[in-house]
Order: C-alpha cells, then structure tokens, then sequence
C-alpha cells in the first residue's frame, strides 16, 4: 500500500539530478594505468592454480607415470620376499655334509 | 588477439587484467567509470573528489589484481561498490563534514512559482535532507533509487540481510517524508 505522497517520494527519489563526470574520466583512468607498473602479489590459491598450469600434461603422460610408481613398489616389496642366491648355497652345502656324514 | 572486448563479461576482463592486459582494463572502465561516479558523487556531493576516488579504485585494482577473487563468487561490480564506499568514507573521515549551498529556502510568496520553479526547490530541499540522513540510511537510499540496485544486490553492497536494508530504506522515507512535510 502507498499513498500519493510515497508515490512522489519515490519519483524525486528517482529523478534526483547530479552533476556529470568529466567526459575524460575513463580515459585519464586508462592514461594513468599506462604509466601504473602491476603488482604481481598473488594468493596462495592462484599461484597453485599457476603452478599446475606451468606442469600441465597431456592425460596419457600420466596414467604412465602412475603405472611406473605402482610398478617400482610393488616390485620393492616383492624383493624382500624372495630367498636370496646366498640362502641357496648355504643349504646345498649343509646338505652335501650331513649326506658325507652318512656315509661314513 | 582478443576480439571485441566490450562483448567480454566483467569476470572474462578481469582475468585479463590479471594478466595485464591494458585493453581489457580500459573496456571495463570504459563501462562502468560513470556508475561508480555517480554513486561516490552521491555520497559526497563533490564533483572533483568523487572523480578522484573512482580514479584511485579503479588504479588499486590494476596495481593490485589480485585483490579481485573470483572464487568468492562475487558480482564484481557489487564488490566494486564495496570499495567505493570504503574510500569514500575514507575521504569524508579526513574531508571537513558535508555541506551543501545555502540557497535551499523555498521562494518567496510574492514570487513567480511555476511548476519547474517548484520542482527544482523541492529537489534542493531533498538533497538536503538526504545530506543529513544517517550514513547507512542515505547508503541504501542511494544504492536503490539512484543506482537502481535491487534491494537484494544493495543488502549484499552493504553487507546486511534483506530486511535490514528494508527497515533501513522504510525509516529513511519516512524521516524524508517528516521533513520535507515539517519544511513547507
């Protein structure tokens, strides 16, 4: 609900005049941004984001380097595992004297 | 190459200043320089400072690219006005308080009053009683009648909910309406 009198409010409200900006303020702005160096203080989000547009790869380069991480520790851990040439030898040795013993 | 650069949305230009580009920091001063005056004139009825204050907001922003964050979702000229404000009241804390011409009397009895005569006073009288309306009041006044802002883009200009800068818009208009009653 408004009455006239909010009804005029509003219209001078709207109609309010002012004094216009120098017709050269957008280009003295421009002008003085020329002669302006930039900062370049960036945040810590941005300079990532920069970060891993400088290492930017192709997808495949990737999937490959994943198979070659996953390759070298699966094939760390699996070389514990297996009996080394020295444990081999030991054994034949043990069992060629206990076979010597025998015969005696 | 950039094609058209007035075609280029706020946040597309922005990125570009980012990158330093000078062309797209010109387009969109070229787009909204007079916006951000008319609002730093409203707010300190100084031709010549309010020029300057859009002159060093828009300098800031190309010194300081950075301080524009896209991710914060924000329209960027609702954070532009932002700064504005900020540097306006900057200016009106080490500015002598605001004043405005004398000549805000209505005419004489005797006096010739044609329409346009009236109309002009009336608005004097309204500028005045605007100059003295309480700092947020006068804010959303301005945001909304002559930024033509919708009352949700002023709340977030000013940082408020919806219903305070309603309740602030109601109590500024009827604080008008008293006045300008009372001074006839």
């Amino acid at each position: 609900m408004s009455d006239p009198q909010d009804q005029k409010l509003d219209a001078m409200l709207r109609s309010r005049r002012f004094e216009p900006a120098s017709p050269d303020l957008a280009a003295r702005i421009v002008l003085q941004a020329r002669s302006t160096p930039q900062n370049q203080t960036i945040t810590l989000t941005q300079w990532m984001k920069r970060l891993f547009a400088e290492f930017h790869l192709p997808q495949p380069v990737y999937v490959c380097a994943c198979i070659l991480i996953f390759g070298f520790v699966i094939g760390f851990n699996s070389r514990l595992e297996t009996p080394t040439t020295d444990d081999a030898d030991t054994t034949d040795v043990q069992s060629f004297l206990y076979a010597d013993e025998d015969s005696l | 190459m950039v094609a058209g650069w007035a075609e280029q949305e706020d946040h597309e230009l922005l990125a570009r200043i980012q990158d330093g580009s000078h062309e797209a920091f010109a387009a969109l001063v070229q787009r909204h320089a007079e916006r951000f005056y008319r609002l730093a004139y409203r707010y300190l009825q100084n031709k010549e400072a309010a020029e300057d204050i859009v002159q060093d907001a828009f300098i800031k922003l190309w010194e300081n690219p950075g301080i524009w964050q896209p991710e914060r979702n924000t329209k960027f000229t609702t954070w532009f006005y932002r700064v504005l404000i900020n540097l306006c009241l900057d200016w009106r804390k080490k500015k002598r308080p605001l004043t405005l011409d004398d000549e805000l009397s209505l005419p004489d009895e005797g006096e010739a009053l044609d329409a346009t005569l009236i109309r002009e006073q009336e608005q004097k009288m309204l500028e005045k009683e605007i100059a003295v309306l309480p700092e947020r009041q006068r804010l959303a006044v301005n945001l909304c009648f002559d930024e033509g802002l919708s009352n949700q883009e002023a709340a977030e200009v000013m940082g408020l909910r919806l219903k305070a800068l309603q309740s602030l818009l109601m109590r500024a208009k009827a604080t008008l309406k008293e006045r300008i009653k009372a001074s006839r």
